[in-house]
Protein backbone atom coordinates (compact mmCIF):
# COMPACT_ATOMS: atom_id res chain seq x y z
CA UNK A 1 0.00 0.00 0.00
CA UNK A 2 2.89 2.80 1.19
CA UNK A 3 4.26 2.15 -2.49
CA UNK A 4 1.15 2.36 -4.45
CA UNK A 5 0.67 5.22 -2.28
CA UNK A 6 4.31 6.73 -3.20
CA UNK A 7 3.60 5.87 -6.85
CA UNK A 8 0.64 7.89 -7.29
CA UNK A 9 2.58 10.75 -5.52
CA UNK A 10 5.39 10.27 -7.78
CA UNK A 11 3.12 10.33 -10.83
CA UNK A 12 1.48 13.93 -9.89
CA UNK A 13 4.69 14.71 -9.38
CA UNK A 14 5.98 14.18 -12.92
CA UNK A 15 2.87 15.71 -14.18
CA UNK A 16 3.43 18.71 -12.38
CA UNK A 17 6.72 19.28 -13.66
CA UNK A 18 5.82 18.19 -17.27
CA UNK A 19 3.01 21.19 -16.79
CA UNK A 20 5.85 23.45 -16.00
CA UNK A 21 8.49 22.44 -18.87
CA UNK A 22 5.32 22.96 -21.30
CA UNK A 23 3.75 26.05 -19.87
CA UNK A 24 5.02 29.54 -21.40
CA UNK A 25 3.25 32.07 -18.75
CA UNK A 26 5.82 32.25 -16.24
CA UNK A 27 3.05 32.94 -13.22
CA UNK A 28 1.62 29.39 -14.40
CA UNK A 29 4.97 27.91 -14.07
CA UNK A 30 4.98 29.70 -10.68
CA UNK A 31 2.09 29.06 -9.49
CA UNK A 32 2.54 25.35 -10.65
CA UNK A 33 5.91 25.39 -8.83
CA UNK A 34 4.48 25.77 -5.27
CA UNK A 35 2.62 22.73 -5.84
CA UNK A 36 5.18 20.99 -6.93
CA UNK A 37 7.02 21.85 -3.68
CA UNK A 38 3.57 20.18 -1.77
CA UNK A 39 4.09 17.12 -4.27
CA UNK A 40 8.00 17.22 -3.91
CA UNK A 41 7.73 17.32 -0.02
CA UNK A 42 5.18 14.62 0.14
CA UNK A 43 6.91 12.36 -1.78
CA UNK A 44 10.06 12.58 -0.02
CA UNK A 45 9.21 13.78 3.29
CA UNK A 46 5.87 11.65 5.00
CA UNK A 47 6.67 8.35 6.09
CA UNK B 1 -1.19 8.79 -38.38
CA UNK B 2 0.35 12.24 -38.03
CA UNK B 3 -2.48 13.67 -35.74
CA UNK B 4 -1.37 10.68 -33.47
CA UNK B 5 2.04 11.75 -33.37
CA UNK B 6 1.29 15.09 -32.33
CA UNK B 7 -0.64 14.20 -29.82
CA UNK B 8 2.11 12.50 -28.12
CA UNK B 9 5.09 14.67 -29.18
CA UNK B 10 7.56 15.39 -26.57
CA UNK B 11 7.83 18.93 -26.86
CA UNK B 12 8.79 20.79 -23.49
CA UNK B 13 9.54 24.41 -23.76
CA UNK B 14 12.80 24.23 -21.73
CA UNK B 15 13.84 27.76 -21.44
CA UNK B 16 15.36 30.06 -19.13
CA UNK B 17 11.92 30.60 -16.43
CA UNK B 18 11.10 26.36 -16.12
CA UNK B 19 14.94 26.46 -14.81
CA UNK B 20 14.51 29.18 -12.73
CA UNK B 21 10.90 27.63 -11.29
CA UNK B 22 12.95 24.17 -10.91
CA UNK B 23 15.43 26.06 -8.84
CA UNK B 24 13.30 27.90 -6.84
CA UNK B 25 11.01 24.54 -5.99
CA UNK B 26 14.36 22.67 -5.05
CA UNK B 27 15.61 25.44 -2.83
CA UNK B 28 11.97 26.02 -0.87
CA UNK B 29 11.51 22.05 -0.71
CA UNK B 30 15.19 21.69 0.89
CA UNK B 31 15.02 24.59 3.51
CA UNK B 32 11.12 23.69 3.98
CA UNK B 33 11.72 19.51 4.38
CA UNK B 34 15.25 20.34 6.55
CA UNK B 35 12.67 22.13 9.23
CA UNK B 36 10.21 19.48 8.94
CA UNK B 37 12.97 16.81 9.23
CA UNK B 38 14.26 18.11 12.59
CA UNK B 39 11.06 17.49 14.25
CA UNK B 40 11.93 14.29 14.40
CA UNK B 41 15.20 14.43 15.94
CA UNK B 42 15.14 13.44 19.38
CA UNK B 43 17.24 16.30 21.54
CA UNK B 44 20.20 14.59 23.17
CA UNK B 45 19.13 13.77 26.98
CA UNK B 46 22.59 13.58 29.11
CA UNK B 47 22.05 11.10 31.97
CA UNK B 48 23.92 11.91 35.20
CA UNK B 49 26.17 9.18 36.81
CA UNK B 50 23.53 8.03 38.54
CA UNK B 51 22.36 5.82 35.44
CA UNK B 52 22.85 2.35 35.91
CA UNK B 53 21.12 1.01 32.60
CA UNK B 54 19.18 2.06 29.32
CA UNK B 55 16.24 0.00 27.86
CA UNK B 56 13.32 0.51 25.40
CA UNK B 57 10.17 0.41 25.50
CA UNK B 58 10.30 -2.38 22.96
CA UNK B 59 12.20 -4.62 25.41
CA UNK B 60 9.17 -5.36 27.48
CA UNK B 61 6.95 -5.71 24.14
CA UNK B 62 9.15 -6.34 20.94
CA UNK B 63 6.42 -5.73 18.31
CA UNK B 64 6.70 -1.81 18.97
CA UNK B 65 10.69 -2.32 18.11
CA UNK B 66 11.20 -0.55 14.86
CA UNK B 67 7.68 1.97 14.67
CA UNK B 68 7.54 5.39 15.83
CA UNK B 69 6.28 4.01 19.30
CA UNK B 70 9.67 2.75 20.63
CA UNK B 71 10.81 5.26 22.98
CA UNK B 72 14.06 5.31 25.84
CA UNK B 73 14.09 4.42 29.16
CA UNK B 74 16.68 5.42 31.99
CA UNK B 75 17.14 2.97 35.09
CA UNK B 76 18.53 4.11 38.10
CA UNK B 77 19.26 1.03 40.39
CA UNK B 78 20.37 1.76 44.28
CA UNK B 79 22.41 -0.67 46.53
CA UNK B 80 19.64 -1.72 48.70
CA UNK B 81 16.74 -3.45 47.58
CA UNK B 82 13.74 -1.17 47.92
CA UNK B 83 10.50 -0.21 45.72
CA UNK B 84 10.15 -0.30 41.97
CA UNK B 85 8.76 3.30 41.17
CA UNK B 86 8.16 4.18 36.87
CA UNK B 87 7.91 7.79 36.51
CA UNK B 88 6.30 8.94 33.06
CA UNK B 89 6.99 12.52 30.98
CA UNK B 90 6.03 13.26 27.98
CA UNK B 91 2.59 11.36 27.73
CA UNK B 92 1.27 14.42 26.21
CA UNK B 93 4.53 16.36 24.53
CA UNK B 94 2.42 19.49 24.57
CA UNK B 95 2.91 19.72 28.65
CA UNK B 96 6.41 20.62 28.68
CA UNK B 97 7.11 20.41 32.42
CA UNK B 98 6.26 17.13 32.75
CA UNK B 99 8.57 16.57 29.93
CA UNK B 100 11.64 18.64 31.28
CA UNK B 101 10.94 17.28 35.02
CA UNK B 102 12.06 13.84 33.50
CA UNK B 103 14.87 14.89 32.07
CA UNK B 104 15.98 16.66 34.95
CA UNK B 105 15.86 13.89 37.19
CA UNK B 106 17.69 11.98 34.44
CA UNK B 107 20.43 14.15 34.69
CA UNK B 108 20.52 14.38 38.54
CA UNK B 109 19.41 11.63 40.61
CA UNK B 110 21.14 8.79 42.00
CA UNK B 111 18.92 6.08 43.98
CA UNK B 112 20.44 4.61 46.96
CA UNK B 113 17.69 2.12 47.53
CA UNK B 114 15.10 0.37 45.01
CA UNK B 115 15.04 1.07 41.58
CA UNK B 116 13.67 4.00 39.11
CA UNK B 117 12.47 3.57 35.78
CA UNK B 118 12.06 6.98 34.06
CA UNK B 119 10.76 7.70 30.53
CA UNK B 120 10.87 11.18 29.57
CA UNK B 121 9.55 10.99 25.84
CA UNK B 122 6.58 8.12 27.04
CA UNK B 123 4.82 9.14 23.34
CA UNK B 124 7.23 9.52 21.20
CA UNK B 125 5.27 10.14 18.22
CA UNK B 126 3.61 12.98 19.72
CA UNK B 127 7.29 14.49 19.82
CA UNK B 128 7.36 14.41 15.97
CA UNK B 129 4.74 16.97 14.90
CA UNK B 130 2.57 20.09 16.08
CA UNK B 131 -0.77 20.26 16.99
CA UNK B 132 -2.63 21.43 13.75
CA UNK B 133 -3.95 25.09 13.29
CA UNK B 134 -2.08 26.17 17.03
CA UNK B 135 0.77 27.59 15.14
CA UNK B 136 2.45 26.62 18.21
CA UNK B 137 6.71 26.88 18.01
CA UNK B 138 8.45 23.70 17.28
CA UNK B 139 11.06 23.98 20.01
CA UNK B 140 11.65 26.60 22.97
CA UNK B 141 14.83 27.04 24.76
CA UNK B 142 16.08 27.06 28.34
CA UNK B 143 19.26 28.90 29.23
CA UNK B 144 22.21 26.98 30.85
CA UNK B 145 25.87 28.78 32.15
CA UNK B 146 26.96 27.01 28.79
CA UNK B 147 24.65 28.42 26.27
CA UNK B 148 20.50 28.08 25.37
CA UNK B 149 19.71 24.38 25.41
CA UNK B 150 16.70 23.17 23.29
CA UNK B 151 13.62 21.01 23.62
CA UNK B 152 11.03 20.05 21.16
CA UNK B 153 7.59 21.13 22.11
CA UNK B 154 5.15 18.52 20.75
CA UNK B 155 1.43 17.25 19.78
CA UNK B 156 -1.22 16.11 22.61
CA UNK B 157 -1.78 13.19 20.30
CA UNK B 158 0.37 10.50 18.25
CA UNK B 159 0.88 11.60 15.04
CA UNK B 160 -1.01 11.24 11.91
CA UNK B 161 1.27 9.72 9.64
CA UNK B 162 2.58 6.90 12.17
CA UNK B 163 -1.84 6.39 13.28
CA UNK B 164 -4.20 6.92 10.78
CA UNK B 165 -7.19 7.51 10.40
CA UNK B 166 -9.12 8.80 13.19
CA UNK B 167 -12.18 7.12 14.00
CA UNK B 168 -15.53 8.62 14.48
CA UNK B 169 -15.60 7.39 17.93
CA UNK B 170 -13.07 6.02 19.71
CA UNK B 171 -13.85 3.27 22.66
CA UNK B 172 -11.20 2.73 24.96
CA UNK B 173 -9.68 -0.70 25.60
CA UNK B 174 -11.75 -0.76 28.39
CA UNK B 175 -15.37 0.79 26.52
CA UNK B 176 -15.23 4.13 27.13
CA UNK B 177 -16.59 6.27 24.03
CA UNK B 178 -14.40 9.20 23.50
CA UNK B 179 -13.93 11.53 20.33
CA UNK B 180 -12.19 10.14 17.83
CA UNK B 181 -8.61 12.19 17.74
CA UNK B 182 -8.67 10.49 21.42
CA UNK B 183 -7.57 7.77 19.80
CA UNK B 184 -4.21 9.13 19.55
CA UNK B 185 -4.41 10.01 22.75
CA UNK B 186 -1.76 8.12 25.02
CA UNK B 187 -3.78 9.20 28.37
CA UNK B 188 -6.72 7.73 27.07
CA UNK B 189 -5.29 3.97 25.80
CA UNK B 190 -4.43 2.44 28.89
CA UNK B 191 -4.46 -0.17 29.34
CA UNK B 192 -3.37 -0.75 25.97
CA UNK B 193 -4.12 -3.50 23.16
CA UNK B 194 -0.90 -5.95 21.88
CA UNK B 195 -2.39 -5.88 18.58
CA UNK B 196 -4.24 -2.52 18.84
CA UNK B 197 -3.10 1.14 16.92
CA UNK B 198 -0.14 2.58 17.93
CA UNK B 199 -0.97 4.00 20.51
CA UNK B 200 -3.35 1.00 22.05
CA UNK B 201 0.31 -0.85 21.13
CA UNK B 202 2.75 2.08 23.21
CA UNK B 203 0.21 1.90 26.04
CA UNK B 204 0.15 -1.79 26.47
CA UNK B 205 4.18 -1.82 26.29
CA UNK B 206 3.90 0.67 29.33
CA UNK B 207 2.00 -1.95 31.11
CA UNK B 208 4.34 -4.63 30.37
CA UNK B 209 6.77 -2.76 31.64
CA UNK B 210 5.32 -2.34 34.76
CA UNK B 211 3.95 -5.71 34.74
CA UNK B 212 7.63 -7.38 34.00
CA UNK B 213 9.39 -5.15 36.59
CA UNK B 214 7.31 -5.41 38.90
CA UNK B 215 6.31 -1.31 39.54
CA UNK B 216 4.52 -0.66 42.66
CA UNK B 217 4.10 3.30 41.52
CA UNK B 218 3.53 5.16 38.72
CA UNK B 219 3.75 8.68 38.77
CA UNK B 220 2.85 10.37 35.48
CA UNK B 221 3.87 13.92 35.08
CA UNK B 222 1.37 16.49 33.07
CA UNK B 223 -0.27 19.64 32.79
CA UNK B 224 -3.70 21.39 31.76
CA UNK B 225 -4.65 24.59 30.87
CA UNK B 226 -5.85 26.97 33.64
CA UNK B 227 -9.46 27.04 32.39
CA UNK B 228 -9.30 23.58 33.37
CA UNK B 229 -10.69 22.66 36.79
CA UNK B 230 -8.25 19.48 37.15
CA UNK B 231 -5.26 21.64 37.81
CA UNK B 232 -2.48 22.17 40.15
CA UNK B 233 -3.67 18.43 41.32
CA UNK B 234 -2.38 15.47 42.36
CA UNK B 235 -4.96 12.44 40.53
CA UNK B 236 -4.83 9.34 42.35
CA UNK B 237 -6.67 5.68 42.28
CA UNK B 238 -8.90 4.84 45.22
CA UNK B 239 -5.35 2.51 46.09
CA UNK B 240 -3.68 5.48 46.60
CA UNK B 241 -5.82 7.97 48.52
CA UNK B 242 -3.43 7.49 52.04
CA UNK B 243 -0.57 8.05 49.57
CA UNK B 244 -1.53 11.08 47.67
CA UNK B 245 -3.52 12.72 51.37
CA UNK B 246 0.29 12.51 53.21
CA UNK B 247 2.13 13.76 49.93
CA UNK B 248 -0.33 16.90 49.85
CA UNK B 249 0.39 17.27 53.37
CA UNK B 250 4.08 17.68 53.23
CA UNK B 251 3.82 19.64 49.84
CA UNK B 252 1.44 21.90 52.08
CA UNK B 253 4.41 21.99 54.15
CA UNK B 254 6.93 23.06 51.56
CA UNK B 255 4.18 26.38 50.29
CA UNK B 256 2.97 24.56 47.35
CA UNK B 257 -1.11 24.08 47.27
CA UNK B 258 -2.03 20.84 45.17
CA UNK B 259 -5.34 19.86 45.19
CA UNK B 260 -6.41 15.96 45.81
CA UNK B 261 -8.68 14.70 43.07
CA UNK B 262 -9.74 10.88 43.07
CA UNK B 263 -9.56 9.08 39.89
CA UNK B 264 -13.40 8.69 38.53
CA UNK B 265 -14.31 5.33 38.24
CA UNK B 266 -16.45 5.32 35.21
CA UNK B 267 -13.29 7.68 33.34
CA UNK B 268 -11.25 4.75 31.08
CA UNK B 269 -7.88 4.54 29.73
CA UNK B 270 -6.47 7.37 31.89
CA UNK B 271 -2.77 6.44 33.64
CA UNK B 272 -4.45 6.84 36.95
CA UNK B 273 -6.91 4.56 36.62
CA UNK B 274 -5.70 2.01 34.47
CA UNK B 275 -2.41 1.33 36.12
CA UNK B 276 -4.23 0.82 39.38
CA UNK B 277 -7.19 -1.30 38.04
CA UNK B 278 -5.06 -3.35 35.56
CA UNK B 279 -1.82 -3.49 37.27
CA UNK B 280 -2.90 -3.18 40.60
CA UNK B 281 0.16 -0.27 41.62
CA UNK B 282 -0.19 2.55 43.26
CA UNK B 283 -0.49 5.34 40.55
CA UNK B 284 -1.16 8.75 40.83
CA UNK B 285 -1.11 11.70 37.78
CA UNK B 286 0.65 15.51 38.85
CA UNK B 287 -0.88 18.31 36.80
CA UNK B 288 0.86 21.88 36.56
CA UNK B 289 -0.60 25.16 34.88
CA UNK B 290 0.25 25.15 31.43
CA UNK B 291 -0.90 28.66 29.61
CA UNK B 292 1.17 27.75 26.70
CA UNK B 293 -2.00 25.12 25.38
CA UNK B 294 -4.70 26.67 27.17
CA UNK B 295 -7.61 28.20 24.63
CA UNK B 296 -7.63 32.01 26.00
CA UNK B 297 -3.74 31.96 25.29
CA UNK B 298 -3.08 35.03 22.62
CA UNK B 299 0.04 34.41 19.96
CA UNK B 300 1.68 31.00 20.71
CA UNK B 301 5.74 31.41 21.42
CA UNK B 302 8.63 29.87 23.13
CA UNK B 303 8.45 32.72 25.16
CA UNK B 304 4.94 31.53 26.53
CA UNK B 305 6.23 28.01 26.88
CA UNK B 306 8.95 29.36 29.12
CA UNK B 307 7.92 32.79 31.14
CA UNK B 308 4.31 31.38 31.00
CA UNK B 309 3.12 35.28 30.56
CA UNK B 310 -0.08 35.97 28.68
CA UNK B 311 -2.37 39.37 29.15
CA UNK B 312 -5.63 37.50 28.20
CA UNK B 313 -5.51 34.37 31.05
CA UNK B 314 -4.84 37.36 33.41
CA UNK B 315 -7.81 39.11 32.42
CA UNK B 316 -9.29 35.95 32.36
CA UNK B 317 -7.92 35.60 35.98
CA UNK B 318 -9.55 39.30 37.02
CA UNK B 319 -12.98 37.80 35.26
CA UNK B 320 -13.17 34.85 37.82
CA UNK B 321 -12.58 32.44 35.04
CA UNK B 322 -9.18 30.46 35.94
CA UNK B 323 -8.99 27.50 38.43
CA UNK B 324 -5.56 29.03 39.38
CA UNK B 325 -4.12 32.82 40.40
CA UNK B 326 -2.48 34.03 37.03
CA UNK B 327 -0.87 37.64 37.65
CA UNK B 328 1.15 39.69 35.06
CA UNK B 329 4.35 37.70 36.00
CA UNK B 330 3.12 34.36 34.64
CA UNK B 331 3.23 30.53 35.57
CA UNK B 332 6.92 30.09 34.13
CA UNK B 333 8.17 26.87 33.40
CA UNK B 334 10.84 26.37 36.51
CA UNK B 335 7.45 27.07 38.95
CA UNK B 336 5.50 24.39 36.94
CA UNK B 337 8.92 22.07 37.00
CA UNK B 338 10.14 22.84 40.48
CA UNK B 339 5.80 22.01 41.29
CA UNK B 340 6.29 18.04 39.64
CA UNK B 341 9.83 17.76 41.41
CA UNK B 342 8.18 18.60 44.94
CA UNK B 343 5.31 16.65 43.80
CA UNK B 344 7.40 13.69 42.85
CA UNK B 345 9.67 13.94 46.44
CA UNK B 346 6.59 14.34 48.64
CA UNK B 347 4.58 11.08 46.81
CA UNK B 348 8.24 9.12 46.95
CA UNK B 349 8.54 10.73 50.59
CA UNK B 350 4.62 9.14 51.87
CA UNK B 351 5.61 5.60 49.91
CA UNK B 352 8.48 5.24 52.45
CA UNK B 353 6.49 6.50 55.01
CA UNK B 354 3.58 4.26 54.33
CA UNK B 355 5.37 0.89 53.53
CA UNK B 356 8.68 1.12 54.70
CA UNK B 357 10.39 -1.46 52.57
CA UNK B 358 9.23 -0.04 49.27
CA UNK B 359 10.85 2.99 50.00
CA UNK B 360 13.18 4.21 47.04
CA UNK B 361 16.20 6.36 48.30
CA UNK B 362 16.64 9.31 45.46
CA UNK B 363 19.59 11.59 46.22
CA UNK B 364 20.56 14.55 44.12
CA UNK B 365 16.59 15.43 43.67
CA UNK B 366 17.46 19.37 42.93
CA UNK B 367 15.31 20.87 45.40
CA UNK B 368 12.12 23.00 44.35
CA UNK B 369 13.46 26.05 46.19
CA UNK B 370 16.33 25.97 44.37
CA UNK B 371 14.65 25.32 40.84
CA UNK B 372 12.81 28.11 41.66
CA UNK B 373 15.41 30.40 42.99
CA UNK B 374 18.65 29.43 40.26
CA UNK B 375 16.37 28.31 37.38
CA UNK B 376 16.35 25.12 35.25
CA UNK B 377 19.20 25.82 33.15
CA UNK B 378 21.36 25.86 36.39
CA UNK B 379 20.41 21.85 36.67
CA UNK B 380 20.21 21.29 33.23
CA UNK B 381 23.67 19.71 31.58
CA UNK B 382 25.33 21.96 29.31
CA UNK B 383 24.21 21.47 25.53
CA UNK B 384 26.07 19.80 23.15
CA UNK B 385 27.85 22.77 21.14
Amino acid sequence: MKYAYHLIVAYLTLHVGWYILREKSFWKQAGAGLVLILFVLRLLLIQ
Amino acid sequence: MNKKRRRFHFSPMIDGSSFFIFGMVAAVSFFAGRDFVAQRAEEAIMPGPGLTSMRQLSDYFPPLRGTAGDTGIFVFEGAEAGGNVLILGGAHPNEPAGYVSAILLIENVRLARGRLFVVPRANASGFTHGDPQEGAPQRFGIETPQGTRFFRLGSRVTNSIHQWPDPTLYITPTGQKLAGIEARNLNRAYPGLPRGSLTERVAHAVMELIRKERIDLGIDLHESAPEYPVINAIVFHENSSDLAALAQMALQGEGYEFRLEASPQNLRGLSHREWGDAAGIKAVLIETPNASHGRIKGRPSASLVVDGRDPYYVKAAGLGRLFVPFGPEGIPLRHRVARHLAGVEAVLGALSELEPEKAVGLEGLPSAADVEAQGLGAFLRPPRL
